[in-house]
C-alpha cells in the first residue's frame, strides 16, 4: 500500500493527506456506522427536484455523503450530473425554480436542507462553509477594487472594519501570493491576470473565515500552467486556515492532484465512492471504469480517445435501475429493472452496481484502465 | 482622468466646429427671402442693398470667418422674419426659462421614480410589480402621448378643479404639465433600468457576493444598482441639457410660452438666421451632453478611466 503511495505521488506529483485518510477511515461508509458523529457535513438522502417549462427534473435522487473535518473531497461527473446542485444545496443557494423534497444536510446540528428564507443562512453562507466558483473572470464585481471586495467579506462574516479589516485584507492577499499587495489592493479587477484574479476570490473565500471550502471546477478556466499553481496555493492554504474542502472538477487530473476521496456522480446520484487510490486502481462501478477509460493520458497516439457512448439519461423522466445500464456496454438484465444498492468493497470504499452483488458474473474492468498504476509508474 | 477629459474635449470642439460650418454653408444656400421681413414689397436694389449690409455678399470664408467672431461674443445674430431685427439671443433668453423650468422638474422626478421601478421591477422579476410595470410602459410606448396629454389635461384640471391653461402665478397649474412629461420619461428610465439590473443580477459576481455573505438588500444596492445605473448614467447630462428644447405638445397643450415648436414655426416662417442659431444651440447642448455623459461614466467606471479603449461591455 505504501509502495503504491509513493509511486502514485511520484508520478502524479500528489501528496495524500494520509492523516486525513486515517481519520475517515475508521468511520467511512458513515451510514450510521461507527463514526458517523465525526463527519462534518452528513446529506442523507438528499432529493431536489426543479420545475423546468411546466416538467419536474429529478437532480438528485437521494443522494447520501459524509465529509470529514479536513479531508480533500473530490465530487467527479460529467456535466448534468448533479455535482453542482449538490453543492448549490450546501450554501443555500439553490435556483429559485428548485426545491428540496426530501432528506437532509445536518452541519453543525443545523439540517441545511431545511432552511428556507434568506436569514437563516446568515452565519452559515460565506461564514462558515464558502465558495470558489470557476470563473475568475466574471467572479468579480468589475467596478470595486479588489481591497474593498475582500473588505466587504470581512464586514459581513467577521466584523471587521477600517485599519483592521485594510490590515488583514492585505494579508489574506499575501497568503493567496500575491506580490505587492499594498498596491494591488487599491486595483480594480480588470488590472489582474486570470489566475492574479482566482488568487483573489480565493482571498475572499478565505475572509470569510469558513471551515468548509467549496471549490467549484476552481482551474478550468484557467491556463495549464496556472492550474497547477492555483491547485497548490489552495492546498497549502488548506493547512494554514484548517479547512475541509470539496473540489467540484470533471478534470481527473486535478482530482489525482488533490483528492482525499473521490465521490464519483452519474444522473443526480453517487454511484462510487471511495479514496483516491481506490477508484483510481481499483474501480468497481461501470461508470467509473469509462469516466477513467476516457483519460487522455491512457490513450495510444493514433487511436481514437475513449468516449462513452450515448447521451445520460433524462432527469425529467423517472429513472428505472441503474441509471448508467443503457450506456453501459456489458449491463446485467439487473440494471434495467432494479436501483442497485451500495456494496462495500472496503470500509472507505462502496460503489451502487449490481456488479458486487455476490450472485453477478464476473466482469472485469477494462483492459485500459487495469494498468493505470503501471502507466502512472512509468510517468 | 484629465488627459481623458481633455481628449474628450478637444474631439468635441472638432466635431462642433464641423457641425457649425456644415449648418452656416448649408444655410447660405437658402432661398434670399429669408433674410428680409417683407422681401415682396422690395425693388432688386433694396435687397442688395440689403444684402450689403448683412455682409452676405462677402466670399463665404470671409463670412465664416465674422459668424465665428461672432459667436465668440455670444451673439446668435439678429431674427429677420420670426421677430423682426430683435437679437435672436434674447428670444431664446425669454422662452428657455420656462421649457427648462418644466424639463428639469420632471426630469428630476422621472430619474428617482424610474430607476427605482425599474429596480424593483428587476428584484421580484416575473413578481406584481414587474407586470404592473411592463404594462405602464408598454402603454407609453405604443399609446401616442397626444391620447393621455388630452384625457390628462381635460379630467386633470376637472378633478384638481384648476384652469385649463398654464399661469405663472398659480404654481398648481404645473402640476400636470410636469406629470405629462414625467409619465413616459419615468417609462423610459424604467424599462432601461430594469434590464440593466436583470442583466447585472445574473452576473457571477452576484453568486459570490451571495455566497461569501452579503446580505441580499445591500447585494442590491450596492452591486446590482451601483452597475446597472452606469450606461444609464451617460444618459443623464443629455437628457437634462435638451430640456432646453422643451416639449411642443405640452407647451402647447397647457400654452407654456417655452422652446417647444419654436424650431418647428423659425423653419416654417424661413428665418434663415434664427434656423442656424437654434441648430447650433441644440448641437452644442447635444456634444455637450454626450461629453458630460462620457465624463460621468468615467468616474463611475473605473475601467474606462485607465484603459485606452475601452473593455467592450
Amino acid at each position: 500500500m505504501d509502495d503504491q503511495n509513493t509511486s502514485r505521488s511520484h508520478a502524479l506529483g500528489t501528496k495524500v493527506h494520509r492523516t486525513a485518510l486515517r481519520a475517515y477511515a475508521r468511520s467511512i461508509d458513515g451510514e450510521r456506522t461507527a463514526g458517523a458523529g465525526q463527519s462534518l457535513l452528513s446529506i442523507r438522502d438528499l432529493d431536489v427536484r426543479f420545475r423546468l417549462r411546466g416538467q419536474t427534473l429529478h437532480a438528485l435522487r437521494g443522494i447520501s455523503l459524509d465529509i470529514y473535518p479536513n479531508e480533500t473531497l473530490a465530487i467527479v461527473g460529467e456535466s448534468g450530473a448533479g455535482k453542482s446542485v449538490l453543492m448549490k444545496n450546501l450554501i443555500g443557494l439553490l435556483d429559485k425554480n428548485g426545491w428540496v423534497n426530501g432528506g437532509s444536510i445536518i452541519f453543525d446540528g443545523i439540517d441545511l436542507a431545511k432552511l428556507k428564507r434568506e436569514r437563516d443562512w446568515s452565519g452559515i453562507r460565506g461564514k462558515r462553509i464558502a465558495m470558489v466558483m470557476q470563473d475568475p473572470m466574471t467572479s468579480l464585481n468589475p467596478l470595486k477594487t479588489v481591497g474593498w471586495q475582500i473588505r466587504e467579506a470581512l464586514r459581513y462574516n467577521q466584523n471587521m472594519h477600517g485599519k483592521e479589516a485594510d490590515n488583514r485584507a492585505l494579508e489574506l492577499l499575501r497568503d493567496v501570493g500575491i506580490s505587492e499587495p499594498e498596491r494591488r489592493y487599491r486595483q480594480y479587477p480588470h488590472e489582474f491576470s486570470g489566475g492574479m484574479r482566482q488568487r483573489v476570490v480565493i482571498a475572499i473565500a478565505l475572509a470569510c473565515g469558513p471551515r468548509v471550502l467549496i471549490c467549484d471546477e476552481p482551474t478550468t478556466a484557467l491556463d495549464v500552467t496556472i492550474q497547477a499553481q492555483i491547485l497548490q496555493l489552495i492546498n497549502s492554504l488548506k493547512d494554514k486556515y484548517a479547512l475541509t474542502l470539496i473540489y467540484i472538477t470533471h478534470d481527473l487530473g486535478v482530482v489525482a492532484n488533490v483528492a482525499d476521496r473521490i465521490a464519483v456522480m452519474y444522473a443526480g446520484d453517487v454511484v462510487e465512492l471511495g479514496s483516491c487510490d481506490e477508484v483510481f486502481f481499483d474501480p468497481r462501478h461501470p461508470y467509473t471504469w469509462a469516466l477513467l477509460s476516457s483519460l487522455p493520458q491512457l490513450g495510444t497516439r493514433k487511436q481514437d480517445l475513449y468516449t462513452i457512448e450515448g447521451t445520460p439519461p433524462n432527469l425529467f423522466h423517472p429513472i428505472r435501475g441503474d441509471a448508467f445500464a443503457p450506456r453501459n456496454p456489458h449491463p446485467l438484465e439487473i440494471d434495467f429493472l432494479h436501483r442497485p444498492p451500495y456494496f462495500s468493497v472496503s470500509p472507505t470504499h462502496k460503489a451502487r452496481t449490481w456488479l458486487l452483488d455476490p450472485r453477478a458474473p464476473q466482469v472485469e474492468p477494462p483492459e485500459a484502465i487495469r494498468n493505470i498504476r503501471e502507466l502512472t509508474r512509468m510517468g | 482622468m484629465l488627459v481623458y477629459i481633455g481628449k474628450r474635449l478637444l474631439r468635441s470642439l472638432i466635431s462642433l466646429f464641423i457641425i457649425i460650418v456644415v449648418v452656416f454653408c448649408l444655410l447660405r444656400m437658402m432661398p434670399i427671402e429669408g433674410y428680409f421681413p417683407s422681401f415682396d414689397k422690395m425693388t432688386p436694389l433694396q435687397v442688395e442693398n440689403g444684402l450689403r449690409k448683412m455682409g452676405l455678399l462677402d466670399p463665404v470664408p470671409v463670412q465664416l470667418f465674422n459668424f465665428f467672431k461672432q459667436l465668440l461674443r455670444g451673439d446668435l445674430g439678429t431674427s429677420m422674419r420670426y421677430r423682426q431685427n430683435y437679437s435672436i439671443t434674447k428670444i431664446i433668453a425669454n422662452k428657455a426659462p420656462f421649457s427648462i423650468r418644466f424639463g428639469m422638474i420632471a426630469v428630476g422626478i422621472s430619474i428617482p421614480l424610474g430607476l427605482g421601478l425599474g429596480v424593483l421591477m428587476a428584484r421580484k422579476k416575473g413578481g406584481l410589480w414587474d407586470k404592473f410595470g411592463t404594462v405602464y410602459i408598454v402603454i407609453m410606448q405604443a399609446v401616442p402621448a397626444a391620447l393621455y396629454y388630452l384625457f390628462l389635461q381635460l379630467y386633470g384640471t376637472q378633478a384638481l378643479n384648476i384652469s385649463l391653461l398654464y399661469n405663472p402665478d398659480k404654481l398648481e397649474t404645473m402640476i400636470l404639465p410636469l406629470i405629462s412629461l414625467a409619465l413616459p420619461s419615468v417609462a423610459y428610465y424604467a424599462m432601461w433600468m430594469r434590464r440593466y439590473a436583470v442583466d447585472e443580477s445574473n452576473k457571477d459576481y452576484i453568486k459570490l457576493a451571495r455566497a461569501k455573505g452579503v446580505p441580499g438588500a445591500v447585494i442590491w444596492f450596492r452591486h446590482v444598482f451601483r452597475n446597472a445605473v452606469v450606461p444609464i448614467v451617460q444618459l443623464i447630462p443629455n437628457s437634462l441639457l435638451l430640456t432646453l428644447a422643451g416639449s411642443i405638445y405640452v407647451e402647447s397643450l397647457y400654452s407654456i410660452p417655452g422652446m417647444g415648436g419654436l424650431m418647428v414655426d423659425v423653419i416654417k416662417r424661413q428665418d434663415n438666421t434664427m434656423v442656424q442659431a437654434l441648430v447650433i444651440v441644440f448641437a452644442v447642448l447635444t456634444i455637450v451632453g454626450l461629453l458630460l455623459g462620457d465624463i460621468f461614466m468615467a468616474l463611475v467606471d473605473p475601467r474606462i478611466s485607465l484603459t485606452r479603449k475601452a473593455e467592450a461591455r
